[in-house]
């Protein structure tokens, strides 16, 4: 995948920069709002990595000015801000998702994966196949290996996500905010809760399971 | 040069100028009171002595001239308060009160003239008076003069102008003593704003304008700066408290943090120890005292705000209904009895996110502090004043009466939850966040003791019904 990060910040560009690599993604940098600019206008990237706050041209600024020429790259907004207003003044301003800082690596690296799937999900999907599990979107049931797993709407959205992202980690603050909305933090488990709930659903009884845990990140779903 | 203080206000320029204006009307007022008497006086004498002359001028004409002079002398005798001098067509003088005509040179037309006449005063001294006279030719080619001594009428006019001028000098001396004393007045309750703002300027927040009770506009612009200044002293102790609060809730983690890599690092450098596990813990420690940066911030913020951004109107039934999806597995997995009652009619204007969070945290906390077998009961209700309140009532130890209001301020964490995992805030969040929607938070005992535990904690989030 290849991966645009616009970020002043050196050290903290070259860290992204290196754990990204590692997982196989080609990076490139630009260290300033316009400098992203023109290598976005230059070159296709999967996803872009955009600090809300740089010298020469803001992050909400750059995003807004690629938007108005028609690219549609996703965005993962950085911002060390982290109201509520800024989250909405950057999803408004074009971006895909949005990562406050200080940001557990993890995390940022789910995000970008996430977000470059988005894009290949362009067409409308009324079903959704992972391995031997099958979601029906109109019909609203699931079925693995043939059989009708019954699932409540809210296990029906996470799974559903879990699904669109199969192969991927996904975070539970990722699932807290995609599925239930909410953007804060519990200091209880409610998503392992939730998760092991589903998992007992559609793994229990089969003899591969498919939800995993990802220590350090959250869950995925395997293929 | 410098002019002094008093003359420099502005209330005391405004004296002045309404002075000036003042003063031209009240001029143009007195200008009128002078024509209205002084100027009436004159002209009654004028119409007299004229009538005199016409009536004398009747007696020429039924009796020639020795008929007039007949008359003249009648009349002087009956002292008529008038002067006559009565010459032949040659020009002698036939009689008369007064020695000579005060006319000199006379061609035939009626004149008028103001000339003098000496008397003698109660004390026998000579004195002259102002007198106005009227002279005529009669038929003949006599002439008739008539005159008035006008010294009385002339004294009452003066009497007049000098209560004239002393009331003019009244006026400018009131006025300047009121202007003086309404810019002193104003001029000090400026001053003592003045000495407020210069006060705040140095760093004393404490200083607030005096209320003189007088309901007036200085009274209003008073009050103004001083809830100004009290929020601006509120705001500014916050942050003063919150970075006290930071210092000392974020030192401990952070030499525990410290601690924990020295040790790692000098195990290391042995050749023994887990580093990995020390990063680990390291991490986990890091996190955490991210964490209560934010929550300190996020409070800081709604504070300073004093509001929430963003206001909608939401349906807390629905939104309670959310938090309950959301919390029902973990209470049940942990053995809780979690139940909701809902109204679903009600409507609030708020920040959805800020009361889902602060909604989950006491959420959190009655999942944290219930122990296995309790129950949790959510609610969403009306109250008989209107307002809206979210409850949430468990039946875990609860908090002592004494300790509930501490435990909604900062970094407030009871002796026996030091060992539950949260940075203290949780109580302190909700509290800013029920203030900047208008509402507060309210800490209540719980249903009371069920075989040795308890007595529950009930803790309610109100808010004014949208």
């Amino acid at each position: 995948m290849r991966i645009l990060i616009v970020e002043d910040d050196l050290e903290a560009a070259e860290a992204m920069a290196r754990g990204l690599s590692e997982g196989g993604h080609d990076c490139h940098r630009a260290n300033d709002g316009e400098e992203g600019l023109a290598f976005a206008r230059k070159t296709e990237f999967d996803v872009m990595i955009v600090d809300r706050m740089m010298p020469k041209m803001d992050g909400v600024t750059l995003v807004e000015t690629l938007r108005r020429d028609g690219d549609q790259t996703p965005v993962l907004f950085l911002s060390a801000l982290g109201e509520i207003n800024d989250r909405v003044t950057g999803l408004k301003a074009g971006g895909d998702d949005y990562l406050v800082k200080p940001y557990a690596f993890a995390e940022l690296i789910a995000r970008v994966e996430a977000l470059s799937r988005r894009r290949e999900t362009g067409s409308v999907q009324t079903l959704l196949k992972v391995g031997d599990l099958e979601m029906d979107l109109i019909g609203r049931t699931v079925h693995r290996q043939g059989k009708e797993i019954d699932l409540q709407p809210r296990e029906f959205q996470l799974l559903e996500f879990m699904m669109r992202h199969a192969g991927q980690s996904v975070t539970r603050t990722m699932l807290l905010e995609k599925v239930w909305e909410y953007h804060f933090d519990p200091q209880t488990n409610v998503i392992d809760v939730h998760i092991s709930r589903l998992r007992a659903k559609i793994d229990k009884g089969f003899d591969r399971a498919m939800l995993q845990t990802v220590r350090g990140a959250g869950y995925r779903l395997e293929t | 040069m410098r002019l002094p203080r008093l003359f420099r206000t502005t209330p005391f320029r405004l004296t002045l100028l309404f002075l000036a204006l003042f003063g031209a009307a009240a001029s143009a007022f007195l200008a009128y009171i002078y024509v209205a008497t002084a100027g009436e006086a004159q002209r009654r004498t004028d119409q007299d002595i004229t009538r005199e002359a016409a009536s004398l001028a009747a007696a020429y004409n039924r009796g020639g001239l020795n008929g007039l002079n007949q008359s003249l002398i009648e009349r002087a005798a009956n002292e008529r308060p008038f002067l006559y001098f009565l010459t032949s067509p040659q020009g002698q003088r036939i009689s008369g009160s007064i020695a000579e005509s005060p006319v000199e040179q006379f061609n035939g037309t009626p004149t008028w003239v103001s000339f003098s006449v000496s008397d003698v005063d109660s004390e026998n001294k000579l004195v002259k008076h102002p007198a106005r006279g009227f002279q005529r030719r009669l038929g003949s080619g006599a002439t008739l003069f008539v005159g008035a001594d006008i010294g009385e009428d002339q004294a009452y006019v003066g009497k007049i102008v000098g209560a004239l001028w002393g009331a003019g000098a009244l006026v400018v001396v009131l006025g300047l003593a009121g202007g003086v004393l309404v810019s002193r007045n104003v001029s000090r309750s400026m001053s003592a704003m003045t000495d407020v703002v210069a006060a705040v300027r140095n760093g004393d927040l404490s200083a607030r304008a005096p209320v003189r009770e007088a309901r007036d506009e200085f009274d209003e612009l008073a009050e103004g700066i001083n809830d100004m200044l009290d929020r601006l002293e509120r705001s500014m102790a916050a942050h003063r408290h919150a970075g006290d609060a930071i210092a000392h809730d974020l030192r401990s983690p952070v030499t525990r943090l410290r601690a924990r890599l020295e040790a790692a690092y000098i195990d290391q450098e042995a050749g023994r120890g887990n580093a990995e596990q020390a990063l680990a813990q390291a991490l986990e420690d890091t996190d955490g005292v991210l964490k209560t940066f934010g929550a300190v911030l996020a409070i800081a913020r709604l504070q300073a705000a004093g509001e929430v951004p963003n206001p909608e109107l939401l349906n807390p039934g629905h939104m309670a209904a959310n938090l309950a999806e959301l919390y029902a597995p973990v209470c049940e997995d942990v053995g809780l009895d979690f139940r909701a009652e809902l109204a679903q009619d009600l409507l609030v204007r708020g920040n959805h996110e800020f009361l889902a969070q602060a909604l989950a945290n006491i959420l959190d906390n009655a999942v944290k502090y219930t122990p296995g077998g309790g129950a949790i009961m959510l609610r969403v209700r009306q109250r008989s004043s209107g307002d809206v309140e979210f409850s949430v009532t468990d039946t875990g130890p609860g908090v002592p009466e004494e300790d509930r209001d501490r435990v909604v301020g900062r970094f407030v964490r009871l002796e026996n939850s030091r060992n539950q995992p949260g940075a203290g805030l949780g109580l302190s969040l909700v509290a800013a966040v029920a203030e900047a929607h208008k509402g507060r938070l309210e800490l209540t005992e719980g249903p009371g003791m069920v075989d040795d535990i308890g007595p529950g904690l009930r803790v309610a989030l109100i808010l004014p019904r949208a």
